[in-house]
């Protein structure tokens, strides 16, 4: 037990039952089911109502590294010609696929495969290259970037066009006809879960933050490769339970909770625990961050009585199919609700639709909200990308700043 | 062989004083695909920003990461330079995630002086697609009437239209007719890039004038593909042909790739749409890579190209992650390559010269 950080959430385990139990059952799913490889961000509804079993390779590189397995597998992509600069979590996941290498066991091989280009670009290039490897069909939902304000008409049209075309090539593959209940009913899932996570975040604009942003980042993994599943309902209920218990024991994720912080971008999987405990020893809560926030934002936009437009809405508008002002004024409306006295911005080497535009929304934070804004380069997955002391260096810098700044908020009382 | 290009090449900005003293306008038009046809009906010529090199990146490195392109720093530059100012819009097509970034940038915090207008290609050139594209035009219009007060008609659209593939028949006979242009390549990639700044009618000229020089082919010159984004330093061009090199066939995305076909529908839109999206195979209107590989090969087998080089722009991710497919694919057709990476500030390495000259040796 840690000395800075309050108790650890006692859902944990059932979380890890949960994720270790789908990893488990993907080692030999592909003996009673069609298997879907999937993008983060794609309208897997359709294939869950068609009894796919699904495969996030996002989630895969995200535990290859948090297990720091990520250096050792995406060197063999590496070997095999893929560079360096290109995302380590395709770099992770190519690598396993060329040498089966894998913290989970075995990854069965797909009979299809669904990219969304609502997150980045990369996921398409990533995605031609397993079409490329395993032959099968690759179904791309081409979601347009929208650069200011609300996606056009012809682009919502295009998404729906887009997604209705899927449904009779993943029939086709899964052997079966799609069935309009299955779907709607897998929709109202999917919105609950989404729902129940989002408001567990927002349980932390409460002072002292009952959960830290990297408690966050550890318990996300069922609202991105289990959406639509009871399962995963049932875990979000759970979670909010025993968030708002912390809340009225007064207990916090920072035991001495002193400043609120915002973290931008993916995590840094494989420091997780020395970046939690650095700013918990200083003080510092991460209360809030736009990664995990994206995962909950758009349960308004999911409706399971008119379940193809309201996908083409929810898949059309997360973050990064957004510009760069939207994310500005998603932080700084963070900022605002959560009561927030500093930002890291993570530069993620790997993440280029989510890192390019830190430079100005770091300064238009300082500059209209008056608060440190940290810009810390390194990798969501590829511990080579990470200098140590130079992390270390700008941390310290940034906390003095945090610390130099007056108190605003002060924790609440046990019960307030 | 004549060191000397064939036709005498006006400079761009030249060019752009010249087309706006004429009343027009310009707009400065970031990679890659765009409806030229649709700028020149509002009187609007299009000038590409592919970097540009040599240009200094302070302004772009205050915006974007290291591990963004030099493309994209570089135009972030360029575009705040004074240089830039003759352009009275900037057009930014979306290709990737680093030039969707650039797009952003420009709308929400470096704000220039002129409109920016982005535009969104589809990744898919089947049906929605083209509908898709063809409604992003027609937006794209609606702008540009705001802008110009002008309303083209239909009629014009399709003048503008024919105009443009006239200009890219040509374009694409160059190619073809490579061996047999009396030209070196530094020359005939200055040739074929003034594509990227003049008017389609000042093209078509300098294109037949070249065609009208044709000579006997360099049989005993290496016929290489080059493939990758942009050939810069153009310098390397000279280098291949002191190597004994030429380069016949062409997979680079500011020339090869934008080899579109003549459209099919009256709609003029629609025709536009048909015409980026049936263009060759290109990773940025997502299209396979096999559909690459077989393009790749066939390109090859009909320049008698003796290998590959891969001309890669350092940090430019959807070109490196088809690269171990295309290499892996070409080897087994017994098609040696090799790669170079580049970035558009910096001279060519002695050691990448090197390099350069072994590949000609062993392909030789």
């Amino acid at each position: 037990m840690s000395d800075v950080l309050g108790p650890p959430l006692k859902v944990s385990h059932r979380h890890r039952e949960l994720v270790a139990g789908h990893w488990l059952k993907a080692r030999r799913a592909d003996r009673d089911h069609k298997i879907a490889w999937v993008t983060s961000g794609a309208p897997v509804e359709i294939l869950k109502a068609l009894d796919f079993f699904v495969v996030y390779p996002e989630n895969h590189a995200a535990i290859c590294g948090a297990a720091r397995k990520t250096v050792e597998i995406s060197t063999e992509a590496e070997d095999a010609g893929y560079s360096q600069d290109i995302c380590s979590y395709a770099r992770t996941d190519i690598g396993t696929m060329l040498s089966g290498k894998t913290p989970v066991g075995r990854i069965p091989p797909p009979d299809l495969l669904l990219a969304c280009t609502n997150i980045c670009q990369t996921v398409l290039y990533w995605y031609r290259v397993l079409a490329q490897h395993f032959d099968v069909p690759l179904i791309l939902i081409d979601t347009p970037f929208v650069y200011g304000g609300e996606a056009t008409r012809h682009a919502l049209e295009y998404t729906k066009q887009q997604m209705e075309a899927a449904i009779p090539i993943a029939e086709r593959v899964a052997e079966k006809p799609l069935k309009q209940q299955k779907l709607e009913e897998v929709t109202r899932l999917g919105k609950m879960a989404t729902e129940l996570w989002l408001e567990i975040l927002k349980r932390n604009q409460h002072h002292p933050a009952p959960i830290s942003v990297m408690d966050q980042f550890i318990h996300m993994a069922p609202i991105v490769e289990m959406r639509g599943d009871p399962d995963t309902v049932d875990f979000y209920a759970a979670m909010l339970n025993e968030v708002d218990e912390r809340i009225e024991g007064g207990i916090g994720a920072v035991l001495d909770e002193r400043a609120r912080i915002l973290w931008d971008n993916l995590p840094i999987w494989y420091r997780l625990r020395y970046l939690a405990e650095f700013l918990g020893s200083h003080g510092v809560a991460l209360v809030a961050s736009t990664y995990t926030n994206a995962w909950g934002e758009l349960a308004p936009y999911l409706d399971s009585e008119r379940v193809m437009d309201s996908l083409a809405l929810a898949y059309t508008y997360p973050i990064l199919n957004r510009g760069t002002g939207h994310k500005l004024n998603t932080m700084l409306h963070m900022i605002r609700d959560y009561e927030l006295d500093g930002a890291i911005l993570h530069s993620d080497r790997s993440c280029k639709p989510y890192s390019v535009g830190q430079m100005d929304q770091r300064d238009r934070i300082l500059r209209d909200k008056g608060i440190p804004a940290l810009l810390l380069e390194a990798d969501h997955s590829d511990s080579r990308a990470f200098s140590e002391a130079q992390v270390a260096n700008r941390l310290a810098a940034f906390v003095e700043m945090l610390e130099r700044l007056p108190r605003k908020h002060r924790p609440c009382p046990p019960g307030c | 062989m004549n060191d000397q290009l064939a036709v005498e090449l006006p400079r761009r900005t030249e060019v752009a004083q010249a087309f706006k003293q004429d009343g027009g306008m310009v707009a400065a038009v970031l990679p890659i695909h765009y409806p030229r046809a649709l700028l020149r009906a509002f009187g609007i010529l299009p000038m590409e920003v592919w970097g540009p090199p040599n240009v200094d990146p302070g302004v772009g490195t205050a915006h974007v990461q290291a591990y963004v392109c030099s493309v994209v720093r570089n135009a972030l530059s360029f575009l705040h330079s004074d240089t830039a100012k003759v352009a009275d819009l900037i057009l930014v097509p979306h290709a990737c995630d680093s030039l969707q970034g650039l797009g952003s940038l420009l709308l929400d915090f470096v704000q220039p002086e002129q409109p920016v207008i982005p535009l969104y290609l589809p990744r898919s050139n089947k049906a929605q697609g083209i509908q898709f594209l063809a409604k992003e035009f027609r937006s794209i219009y609606d702008r540009l009437e705001e802008i110009t007060q002008r309303s083209p008609s239909d009629s014009e659209l399709m003048t503008n239209i024919r105009r443009e593939e006239a200009a890219d028949v040509l374009l694409a006979q160059l190619h073809s007719e490579r061996r047999c242009l009396d030209i070196s390549d530094y020359d005939f990639y200055r040739m074929i890039r003034s594509r990227e700044f003049l008017p389609a009618e000042g093209f078509i000229d300098l294109a037949e004038k070249l065609r009208s020089r044709m000579g006997g082919k360099r049989e005993r010159a290496i016929g290489v593909m080059l493939s990758g984004i942009v050939p810069e330093p153009m310098e390397t061009l000279e280098s291949i042909t002191e190597f004994g090199g030429m380069v016949v066939a062409d997979d680079l995305a500011c020339t090869g790739r934008r080899l579109y076909p003549p459209g099919e529908s009256e709609d003029p839109f629609r025709r536009m749409a048909e015409r980026i999206l049936h263009g060759p195979p290109d990773w940025s209107l997502g299209r396979s890579i096999q559909s690459r590989i077989d393009h790749m090969r066939e390109k090859i087998r009909s320049t008698d190209a003796q290998g590959v080089i891969f001309y890669s722009v350092k940090f430019c991710e959807p070109e490196l992650f088809d690269l171990p497919s295309l290499r892996n694919e070409l080897d087994r057709s017994g098609i040696p390559s090799m790669t170079m990476e580049i970035d558009l500030n910096d001279p060519l390495s002695d050691q990448a010269l090197m390099r350069l000259e072994t590949f000609f040796e062993m392909i030789a």
